[in-house]
């Protein structure tokens, strides 16, 4: 009597997944296609770096290749705490660890992040099919320095029109 | 191409990467030169999973059948067929390439 073979069978099927990732899926494959030195574009999800990445925005995450990140820089990285993916921006390096905290979480700083934790940098943002674009050009240091000193919370505060002008080609950080 | 011969052999294609992800194979495609999860996300179920990590660029489709044949309460008739018709949907995919035997 010959043996049978223990499990039923199911086709083989593909589809389109149709899959909304996030987590620990998300960052497993954009650290695979960065190591095929390709870039990683992912809808991103929260507010903490708006108004120049907002909830639903289409960012593009590239790899840091050999440049290291700079303040000013908004940088993909794996949250110390939550171990989730986050996007949000230098504020200072110093060495291999750097001052991290969203545009719009100054209570909130992500403190001292290690390079290792880091996935990429932020290099496209497209909200509704159009480049975003204010937020990752040479105002990112202004903004950095801004931050840092936690002006960019009075200057939201204050500067409404100003910031609603801004708010149109805006950021958002995703924990996601 | 127009016909799965038994004897081919198959490996990823470059222009891809998958993973397994908590028990799901997601297969990116590469071709424009980004990983867009805003396009085109592919997933397969259990045994296309299984034919995937097998065409590795080593095993022939025959082998392929023959593992699955022996996994599965199925004919290795009906078996072959499904690879073939999977390898084939991969290959219009660009999803695998043709591995030259060693």
């Amino acid at each position: 009597m010959s043996k049978r073979p223990p499990r039923e069978y199911q086709r083989p099927a593909m589809q389109k997944s149709g899959l909304s990732l996030s987590g620990k899926a998300l960052i497993e494959l954009m650290q695979a296609v960065h190591t095929k030195g390709l870039p990683f574009r992912f809808n991103a999800g929260g507010h903490s770096m708006a108004p120049f990445i907002r909830d639903g925005d289409v960012i593009c995450v590239s790899p840091l290749a050999s440049r290291a990140p700079g303040p000013g820089d908004v940088v993909a990285f794996i949250h110390p705490e939550t171990k989730l993916l986050c996007l949000h921006r230098v504020l200072s390096a110093h060495g291999d660890r750097f001052l991290i905290q969203g545009d719009n979480m100054p209570e909130e700083p992500d403190g001292m992040i290690p390079r290792e934790t880091i996935l990429g940098r932020v290099t496209r943002v497209e909200r509704a099919g159009k480049k975003v674009r204010l937020g990752l050009g040479p105002e990112r240091f202004l903004l950095a320095l801004l931050s840092r000193c936690g002006l960019l919370a009075v200057i939201r505060r204050y500067a409404g029109p100003l910031y609603a002008c801004f708010s149109r080609s805006h950021v958002s950080c995703e924990k996601r | 191409m127009n016909e799965i011969r038994m004897d081919m052999i198959f490996s990823h294609s470059s222009d891809v990467v998958s993973r397994e992800i908590d028990g799901a194979l997601i297969i990116v495609p590469l071709a424009s030169g980004v990983g867009d999860m805003e396009d085109d996300l592919f997933s397969m179920n259990e045994t296309g999973t299984e034919i995937w990590n097998m065409l590795d660029g080593k095993k022939t489709v025959q082998e392929v059948v023959k593992a699955l044949a022996q996994q599965y309460r199925a004919e290795p008739a009906e078996i072959e067929q499904d690879v073939a018709g999977i390898v084939t949907e991969l290959l219009k995919r660009r999803m695998l390439v043709e591995a030259t035997a060693a």
